[in-house]
């Protein structure tokens, strides 16, 4: 898994490439604590570039979703599809996680907070 | 009434009959890898992409980790059936077993409550299950996901150190009907 972050305006996008598997989905909670210590108050995570996912990666999901929740600030989660899609589907998280179709979506959603 | 992970030690899903059979070390590092080489026996019409992986790679982790604690001198015990109808899997541990079954359906059952009053403020409570025994890597979610995607059921031994899991797939049409 390969994490690049891009920046527009005052919003930072996580792109996330490859699989989020139970060797590696630290990384992207470890990223994302880094960016709340430099006072990043708005993300994207983009997993159109992920095509496998397990509990452990749901888990990263959920941890940095609940803790942004916990500090009023804001994400969103772009391009889930193919089995990342049904994963998220057949945890039930669909209704929780902050989910937008593409980055763009994100964007303008994000612009208005 | 929702689903629930059922305890059942004459469970036809225990039945091993017709399975193949595989023995694995409890090597963290190889959990998907031990995968690969039981689902390369799955026609590829019931892969779903890599699902059928990653909800065995699932039961094998917990085995491997939970079960046997990561103890290399322990080892884990996979049987395992592939039709284009049907997939059966039992995945048996040397450790003490899922001793919480009860309160993970309690957990669950709430859980589905948030779910169905769409409640997801209270749903934050639910999202994972964790014990003292969780870690950092985690994610607490693996078992909400298997109640659904093995629908023929989740169940274990009395002991809870095996647990079986069966799902079947609707009959593929052939031909076309033609009408009257």
């Amino acid at each position: 898994m390969e994490l690049k972050i891009m920046k527009s305006n005052d919003i930072y996008i996580i792109d996330v490439n490859g699989e989020m598997d139970l060797y590696n989905s630290y990384k992207l909670k470890d990223l994302v604590i880094k960016m709340l210590d430099k006072k990043v108050n708005k993300f994207i995570i983009n997993l159109n570039n992920v095509e496998y996912i397990d509990s452990s990666g749901i888990g990263a999901l959920i941890f940095i979703c609940s803790t942004l929740k916990k500090s009023n600030l804001h994400l969103y989660i772009s391009n889930i599809r193919g089995s990342v899609k049904k994963v998220i589907e057949l945890t039930k998280l669909t209704g929780y996680l902050p989910l937008a179709g593409t980055v763009q979506d994100a964007l303008e959603l994000l612009k208005k907070v | 009434m929702s689903k629930m992970i059922l305890k059942d030690d004459n469970h036809p899903l225990f039945n091993t009959d017709q399975m193949f059979f595989k023995e694995f070390p409890s090597d963290f590092r190889q959990i998907r890898y031990f995968t690969l080489l039981i689902v390369q026996k799955a026609p590829p019409e019931i892969k779903e992409l890599n699902l059928l992986e990653q909800q065995i790679s699932e039961l094998i982790k917990n085995a491997v980790k939970h079960g046997n604690k990561s103890d290399p001198d322990k080892k884990i015990k996979v049987w395992y059936y592939f039709s284009q109808e049907e997939t059966r899997l039992i995945v048996e541990d040397e450790g003490k077993g899922f001793t919480k079954i009860d309160e993970w359906n309690d957990f669950n059952a709430k859980r589905q409550e948030c779910l169905k009053n769409n409640d997801f403020e209270k749903l934050a409570d639910y999202v994972a299950y964790t014990t003292e025994e969780s870690d950092y890597h985690d994610g607490g979610n693996a078992m909400f996901a298997a109640l659904e995607f093995w629908n023929e059921g989740v169940v274990f031994t009395e002991k809870a150190n095996c647990v079986a899991v069966g799902k079947t797939y609707p009959k593929k049409q052939k031909g076309i009907t033609i009408g009257e």
